[in-house]
């Protein structure tokens, strides 16, 4: 219990500093919001002085950190001058669709992954391991960046798969099955396109993990006792090789909101990597330091949930 | 598992097109920033041995295109002159009269050509993974080296650093560090500055494994023994230590330089990173965000296509490398490490 | 020669941090003598402070309190420029050879290495010397390129106890240096030790569990257990009339060897 206790404490305090770190380099940022309303002669100074009073850009960094820490607290997250609204809802609601493309691909990435990496660790030498070592080799070489170009023209191509947004603009005088084909049609690209990016990795680890229970002795005895295959595989290795994929899941988990900014910039796909660029462009400093916070949040669950799992399934880490 | 074969094929590939870009003002027939209004987005000019006439020319020429006026935005090549290609011409490798272009890939829409744009975009390109690489190699180095070496509390600080570097989604941090930085840079200090936050951000994996490398040599008999002839900390890290800490920083580097390189490349196509008129090839390929471009002029696609086999080749290179020095299957590694610099457990 | 007088060594186990740290004892009390050109055996089970003792007085470690006195002058008061001439005089050869190499060097990197820290030599004159100790040790100076890892157990401590002799000390710790070789090859280091020894006038703290090796290579022993000294003295003595029990416990370990009758363990022939 106390393992678990510390990892959670150490997980909030590295938050802490994380979100302290983001803030110092949001103070030493040259430039900011109404750096362009400067640049219009219609606007007086005093005007500017006085928006930014407002919004308290004139305070001191400590103050300014524990205001927003306050405003963290009521919901809020600081204030995004683009939208004119609260930070935080906005960054909610984008995540939201993040999570909607990136959820999609891991779970398609992970129900191909499994199967596919425990056969071709099953057949060393032979076609599964080959193919399997082959698509690995390939994808890795292809950064995601270019497969989203390519796709992207495939998209404009045919014309059937729509790219800007997650529905289309009469999504909501569509019947319940329409509306789900045509969420599923802006869906398709961007997140094959990222499952092929979560592929390599995961099948490779898989493979490793297996390739490696399957070679130690207590499979070999298994097998020497005339346990078929299927049953060995899933009974008896899957488990032992268990380990390092319950981490690689954590791992999964912690980039749902961060694997996906160059996909979502590419395909227009209206989620946190989106706004993220969207705000660096306008110089909307509260909205990207709490992008960057939640991506890390998420980031760090998922390590302790990994970590959590790993400690509730695995008696020798509980023995330490 | 195989033994690796030393990637020759990989390393010439690599020292090749780095060549290649370091002496593009000699490959390149044109100037990056050299435009032709009257041949916007022109296709790849085609190569030609025989003559309309059916006549064969030892020399190879192209033809001039000419705008299309029936097929709005194409062109059809005007066969009334040719325009034998040089080698060698005016300090350039390969050239034509300058009456006629020769885009090897095409055009953009200023009309500048793309080949050349291509080499001098691979400089910044290619070299940015490099150098930040050098920069991330450098610092973990040091202070991996360091907290390994001297252990204890200089160990538990650099170990905590480390976590909290690594438990940042590493392209959203870069995306964030470069939005506190002003939007429009110079091209020589955005180039550094990119270098500079890359290499800065990416220390911690690095600094882990170089640590854990420097831990364990340390530990060894061999340099008990030394200690026992009476050699300094200084010889130590120097003839025992650091020979192994390389290999494992050799590793490192080649699956590091192309993170690097496609983080520039992705930065600059977002428009984020090296801006116009300044060719890198993420913003060579910022033009395909029009569907237009997209659809109708497939060449600009070429600077995608370049990045493929650079990959490659590191892969081949950490495959090899890294064999001896780090554990599993490389291609676990490099694909983890892929996700940005940073390990999962 | 080599002379330790009270020597104490406590372990902490556990992180600085967490409650329940507890010490262990690796010395207790220990005192030796060992005279010029002869052989002391230590002879001890595991974990019962042998090699704790061989680092100490090598200045590998340090004793929490205790002297240490090589021909007379105590070595734990001096300072660090004397302390590097004066580790020229104690040589330490491990267990593990292969551990105790840097497996990247060549046989002759290895063996100069010693003289490489301590002297400023021409890289000539010190292959020389080097080359010189191999074929002494009986490595052929063919060999000189060839990487250590390429070598046998039996040539790799050849190549241990030449870099310990290249720097011309007086005393040698074989800690356990015979342990992990086939009985051919520890006969043919034996000789190859009991040689130099006559030649180069050495001074051997022979380090080992095997009590037959023991009586093979010392001419006196001491019997160590859990950090102290229980017996010591002459082969001979401390085999046919062992007073502690543990020592008459371990010699009846081997087959062949009758302690004094009027005791009342012992084997027959």
């Amino acid at each position: 219990m106390p393992y678990l206790v510390r990892r959670v404490f150490s997980s909030l305090f590295l938050l802490f500093g994380v979100s302290l770190l983001t803030f110092v380099l949001v103070d030493f940022a040259p430039g900011e919001f109404f750096d362009e309303m400067r640049l219009n002669p219609q606007i007086s100074v005093k005007t500017i002085a006085g928006l930014r009073s407002q919004y308290g850009l004139n305070l001191p960094l400590p103050v300014k950190y524990l205001h927003w820490l306050k405003s963290v607290a009521k919901g809020e997250g600081g204030f995004s001058f683009a939208y004119n609204s609260p930070a935080a809802p906005i960054i909610w609601q984008r995540a939201q669709n993040t999570l909607l493309l990136t959820g999609t691909a891991t779970l398609f990435a992970w129900l191909i992954a499994i199967p596919f990496g425990i056969w071709s660790a099953a057949r060393p030498g032979r076609a599964p391991a080959l193919l399997a070592g082959g698509t690995i080799s390939t994808l890795l070489a292809i950064p995601d960046l270019v497969l989203a170009l390519l796709l992207l023209l495939l998209a404009v191509r045919s014309g059937y798969f729509p790219v800007g947004g997650v529905v289309g603009l009469d999504f909501s005088q569509l019947g319940p099955w329409s509306k789900f084909k045509d969420m599923a049609r802006h869906l398709f690209l961007p997140s094959l396109c990222l499952t092929v990016g979560f592929l390599p990795m995961l099948l490779s680890h898989i493979r490793a993990s297996m390739v490696e229970v399957l070679e130690s002795p207590f499979i070999a005895a298994a097998r020497a006792h005339g346990i078929p295959l299927r049953r060995l595989l899933l009974i008896h290795a899957l488990p032992a090789a268990a380990n390092p994929l319950i981490s690689l899941f954590g791992f999964s988990l912690g980039i749902l909101l961060s694997s996906s900014l160059v996909i979502e910039g590419i395909f227009g796909w209206p989620g946190l990597g989106q706004l993220l660029i969207e705000a660096i462009l306008e110089r909307d400093f509260y909205l990207v330091v709490d992008a960057a916070i939640f991506a890390t949040v998420f980031l760090i669950a998922g390590n302790l949930l990994a970590d959590t799992l790993l400690y509730a399934l695995d008696p020798r880490i509980r023995a330490e | 598992m195989r033994i690796p074969t030393k990637p020759r094929l990989a390393i010439a590939a690599l020292v090749v097109s780095h060549g290649l870009v370091l002496l593009a003002g000699f490959f390149a027939p044109y100037d990056p920033a050299s435009q032709d209004r009257e041949l916007p987005f022109a296709p790849p000019t085609r190569i030609h041995f025989i003559d309309g006439q059916k006549k064969l020319h030892f020399r190879p020429f192209v033809y001039q295109l000419r705008a299309d006026l029936e097929n709005d935005g194409g062109y059809y090549e005007d066969q009334s002159r040719t325009h034998p290609l040089y080698l060698f011409s005016s300090g350039h490798l390969f050239g034509t009269d300058p009456s006629a272009k020769v885009f090897l890939i095409g055009s953009d829409a200023y009309g500048r050509d793309q080949f050349s744009r291509l080499l001098y975009g691979g400089r910044i390109s290619l070299f940015a993974g490099l150098l930040a690489t050098a920069v991330s190699l450098s610092l973990g180095m040091i202070l991996g080296g360091l907290a390994g070496f001297y252990g204890r509390w200089l160990d538990d600080l650099v170990m905590r650093t480390t976590e909290m570097f690594m438990a940042l989604p590493w392209l959203y941090l870069l995306f964030a560090v470069r939005a506190f930085l002003p939007l429009h840079i110079a091209p020589n200090g955005i180039f550094l500055l990119l270098i500079t936050v890359m290499g800065v951000i990416g220390w911690a994996r690095p600094a882990r494994l170089i640590r854990g490398v420097v831990l364990s040599a340390k530990e060894r008999d061999y340099v008990l023994a030394a200690r026992g002839f009476g050699a300094s900390d200084i010889y130590l890290l120097r003839r025992h230590v650091l020979p192994q800490a390389l290999s494992v920083a050799f590793a490192q580097a080649a699956v590091l330089v192309p993170t690097y390189v496609l983080a520039e490349v992705v930065l600059s196509f977002f428009g984020l990173g090296v801006s116009e008129p300044t060719p890198s090839w993420g913003n060579l390929l910022a033009s395909l965000r029009q569907y237009n471009v997209l659809e109708s002029y497939w060449w600009m696609f070429v600077p995608a296509l370049a990045l493929i086999p650079v990959f490659l080749a590191y892969y081949s290179l950490f495959s090899y490398y890294g064999y001896y020095s780090v554990g599993g299957t490389a291609a676990t590694e490099f694909a983890a490490a892929r996700m940005g610099p940073r390990t999962i457990s | 020669m080599l002379e330790a007088l009270h020597l104490y060594k406590r372990y902490v186990q556990g992180h600085w941090y967490s409650r329940n740290r507890f010490y262990v004892t690796a010395l207790d009390n220990v005192s030796l003598n060992i005279g010029p050109r002869s052989t002391l055996a230590l002879v001890g089970e595991s974990g019962a402070g042998k090699s704790t003792l061989a680092r100490c007085l090598s200045r590998l470690e340090e004793v929490d309190s205790g002297a240490i006195r090589l021909e007379g002058r105590n070595l734990l008061s001096l300072r660090s420029q004397e302390l590097l001439a004066a580790r020229r005089n104690i040589q330490l050869i491990f267990q593990d050879s292969a551990a105790a190499m840097n497996p990247r060097f060549s046989a002759a990197e290895i063996v100069e290495e010693p003289l490489l820290i301590q002297t400023r030599m021409t890289r000539r004159a010190l292959r020389q010397q080097a080359l010189a100790l191999m074929e002494q040790v009986g490595i052929s100076p063919q060999s000189e390129r060839r990487p250590a890892c390429e070598f046998s157990g039996g040539q790799r401590q050849r190549l241990a106890i030449a870099r310990a002799l290249i720097l011309k000390p007086r005393v040698l710790i074989l800690d356990e240096a015979l342990s992990s070789l086939d009985s051919a090859t520890q006969e043919q280091i034996m000789k190859l030790l009991l040689d130099l020894q006559v030649s180069l006038s050495l001074t051997y703290l022979f380090i080992t569990h095997d009590l037959r090796l023991a009586a093979g290579m010392a001419d006196h022993i001491a019997i160590m257990q859990a950090g102290r000294i229980i017996e010591s003295g002459s082969i001979s003595t401390v085999f046919l009339t062992a007073q502690h029990p543990y020592t008459r416990l371990l010699l009846a370990t081997i087959p062949g060897i009758q302690t004094d009758p009027s005791t009342s363990i012992q084997r027959e022939q």
